[in-house]
């Protein structure tokens, strides 16, 4: 039976169209533009000038702050620039452009396909390889890495849980590398897990619409297990698909029972999540000694013809309108480029802007597909509470956003809303439901903030 | 190079809009339509049909004309006022009963609130009881007109809550086939023929996700339970627990007038309270009150307390306890 969390969420159609097609490496773009804000945390601080020559895996920016993270070069070439550059958004953030010229690898990286499944002992050693490498978290949060192995004192981890539900619609980049790269997956999976301790329990959690991925993957335990002696203690779990089920607090109440609690951190319910895509990240920055200089890329859409449903392997700074020349141009009815799935992807405003560590989608909906219902009135219909995983009552917190009520909106814990979008895509009205709340949201955690001080 | 559309996630929606809703609650009163034609015969389909078009035209009318609101109003919610009035009324209701009837639901219940969402009362209950005050005698004359259908051996011109409450013979009724008064039963308001109609209705809403149960199963079980206690105790005075369920406007108003989103509370616990308030009150008055029949009047007054309700409950958040 395959398991599930107990409150709200949806169920939007599957749309997986590109679940089968294997991943192909995205040509070398001409040009590449490789963005200082990769991760949350402090922008990255370059180290390179400009007209020097690069090779790829080298580094070319240092971590800004505490939490930061190593950035390297995605290619060899001529560093042409550095200097702002809007991002999918449009905000000015600093890139550093590099022309491009034939691969030439770091020394230090290992290349060979060959699984490397002789684990460090040293748990340092290994945190200190994720930093250098410059592993953020490939889940949407691009956290970094190194910060969340490193939980804080008194803290222990009893769940390392990697997130393998892929839940948007849209989304097949971690069911291909799933399928594809299972092993290093699965050997990514237990050096996180040693560095987490003995007493950390490893599970992988992936949504029951992916069952090549869930084979895969206990087919890889298997073979790591026999290959190892049976080191790899490591339960899949099938899940229920439903949208937001890799929501990591969601995931969690899921496989351990455990709720976190409002405004707490994972670690303090003793669990870790990480995505299987920075598991694997976490496998070539150890075992290869690979710095995160690529990921997977899914290109999709109902409106793009059936030949161009891609996965990708890109290169960071690779521009979003190179890959779209890939595919012969927008399609004609897109009306909207997302990058990322469609439920808590961003829309792109600006197709010069370039891919960083934590892309996942290009994602095309035609006009019909993504126009907003127009607004009505609400009809007091509950459907928004009822989808809200968070348990919380987002008509309330719309009234109460619209009022501009800060202590209401604490009391009935806005700042506890995770933004899945499940009430504004639920709501038969057409209110922008999230739109107010994320805003209120902000406003009320920035009054929390400055309260503690 | 054309303009891309750009705006904050989610980028997609569901296809549920409240017209489709509403057209789902007109869909799930098809069947106890169908019943009331079939049972008493064209003078009731004109009755549905006149309070529908009234419905929508006082509406439309007053949204336009007087509150010359831009947006057009949701004729489907209308029409499921002009309905379920139509269907709560006897079946042999003057039209121009009807006419009032729709134009103190829609045009004072419903518009000086605010139209759609706003109402504190459901307006075909709050036009219902309105209309027994006003009319205390056309909206008792249980005579039946010529149906498409006429079965034998009924109670003709009383009701079964009218038999009971006029202190009828309760051994009687006990003894009626159930199984019959589950499929039809004559007397009464032009909707309240069949209890099957109904729970097809009921079926419907569920499987299309319009309603949850909860709120219908709080007020029959509550009432169920009542009565069971009195029956129980005492069967030579009160009846067979399940004819309460089955009689007058039990199922009609627990099914379709009492979860009526805008007039019923937010949360699950809320929705508790509120149905087992209804079931509570609605056999009160079925037992010791003046009226046979308390179902409109126990949801109008379970209707105000909802602010209250909804101030006091809340749903369970995740991470809090």
């Amino acid at each position: 039976m395959a398991k599930t969390f107990p409150i709200g969420g949806i169920h939007p159609a599957d749309k997986k169209i590109s679940r089968d097609s294997a991943i192909v490496a995205l040509p070398l773009p001409p040009v590449v533009y490789i963005s200082m804000c990769q991760h949350i945390g402090a922008p990255a601080v370059p180290v390179v000038t400009v007209g020097q020559k690069v090779r790829t895996g080298e580094v070319i920016a240092e971590p800004g702050g505490f939490v930061s993270a190593y950035i390297h070069s995605s290619v060899t070439g001529i560093v042409k620039s550095i200097a702002p550059r809007a991002d999918i958004t449009g905000k000015m953030v600093p890139h550093i452009e590099i022309e491009t010229m034939p691969d030439e690898w770091v020394d230090t990286v290992d290349l060979s396909t060959k699984i490397a499944c002789h684990i460090p002992d040293d748990p340092a050693a290994i945190v200190e390889a994720v930093k250098q490498a410059g592993v953020v978290g490939l889940g949407g949060a691009t956290f970094p890495t190194h910060v969340k192995l490193t939980p804080p004192p008194g803290k222990v981890a009893e769940y390392l849980i990697l997130n393998g539900t892929e839940c948007e619609p849209y989304l097949t980049s971690d069911n291909r590398i799933m399928v594809e790269r299972a092993e290093e997956i699965v050997v990514g999976a237990w050096i996180i897990n040693r560095v987490l301790g003995k007493q950390c329990r490893c599970f992988i959690g992936i949504e029951e619409n992916k069952p090549d991925a869930i084979e895969a993957i206990k087919k890889a335990i298997g073979r790591l297990n026999i290959l190892s002696g049976g080191i790899y203690e490591i339960e899949v779990v099938a899940l229920k698909k439903k949208y937001p089920q890799g929501g990591e607090k969601q995931l969690i109440r899921t496989i351990t029972g455990r709720e976190v609690k409002s405004m707490a951190l994972p670690i303090d319910s003793g669990a870790v999540v990480q995505n299987v895509a920075t598991a694997l990240a976490v496998y070539e920055a150890v075992m290869k000694h690979k710095p995160l200089t690529t990921n997977t890329l899914t290109v999709t859409g109902d409106c793009l013809d059936d030949a161009f449903q891609r996965n990708y392997l890109f290169r960071i700074g690779t521009p979003i309108s190179f890959v779209i020349d890939q595919i012969g141009g927008v399609p004609e009815n897109a009306a909207k480029v997302i990058s990322g799935g469609p439920m808590m992807g961003k829309a792109v405003s600006n197709l010069d802007a370039t891919l960083v560590k934590g892309s996942s989608a290009i994602l095309f909906l035609t006009e019909s597909q993504t126009r907003r219902p127009k607004e009505t009135v609400c009809i007091r219909c509950g459907k928004c509470a009822d989808a809200c995983p968070m348990g919380l009552e987002p008509f309330l917190l719309y009234r109460l956003a619209n009022a501009a009520n800060l202590e209401e909106l604490e009391k009935y814990s806005v700042q506890d809303c995770i933004e899945c979008g499940c009430c504004l895509y639920t709501c038969p009205a057409g209110l922008p439901l999230l739109d107010k709340i994320r805003l209120a949201k902000a406003d009320v955690l920035g009054a929390i903030r400055s309260r503690k001080k | 190079m054309k303009k891309l559309l750009v705006s904050p996630s989610p980028h997609i929606h569901s296809s549920v809009s409240t017209k489709t809703i509403m057209r789902d609650v007109v869909i799930a009163l098809a069947p106890a339509v169908i019943c009331a034609f079939l049972f008493y015969g064209w003078y009731s389909l004109a009755v549905m049909v006149v309070s529908v078009a009234a419905s929508i035209a006082i509406e439309w009318a007053v949204a336009k004309w007087l509150l010359k609101s831009p947006d057009t109003p949701c004729l489907w919610a209308s029409a499921v006022t002009g309905l379920l009035l139509a269907l709560s009324l006897p079946p042999s209701i003057p039209l121009w009963i009807v006419l009032i009837g729709d134009l103190f639901a829609i045009g004072v219940v419903k518009m000086t609130f605010g139209g759609l969402g706003q109402n504190i009362f459901n307006p075909a209950i709050a036009a219902r009881v309105f209309l027994l005050i006003s009319f205390p005698v056309q909206m008792t004359d249980w005579t039946v007109c010529g149906g498409i259908i006429s079965p034998v051996d009924d109670i003709t011109g009383a009701t079964l809550l009218g038999v009971m409450s006029e202190g009828g013979d309760v051994m009687a009724l006990s003894s009626l086939d159930l199984g019959r008064t589950f499929f039809y039963n004559i007397g009464g308001s032009a909707g309240e023929i069949s209890a099957l109609a109904f729970l097809l209705g009921f079926a419907y809403l569920l499987i299309r996700k319009v309603i949850t149960p909860l709120i219908p199963l709080t007020i029959l079980g509550t009432a169920f339970i009542f009565g069971w206690i009195f029956f129980a105790i005492d069967p030579t005075q009160y009846v067979n627990p399940f004819i309460n369920i089955l009689a007058g406007g039990m199922l009609l108003g627990s099914i379709f007038m009492a979860t009526d989103y805008v007039t019923s509370p937010m949360s699950e616990s809320g929705c508790v309270i509120y149905g087992v308030g209804i079931g509570l009150i609605t056999m009160l008055i079925r037992y010791f009150g003046a009226y046979p029949e308390g179902i409109s009047f126990a949801i109008l007054f379970m209707n105000a307390l909802v602010p209250l309700i909804d101030r006091a409950c809340h749903r369970k958040k995740f991470g809090r306890t």
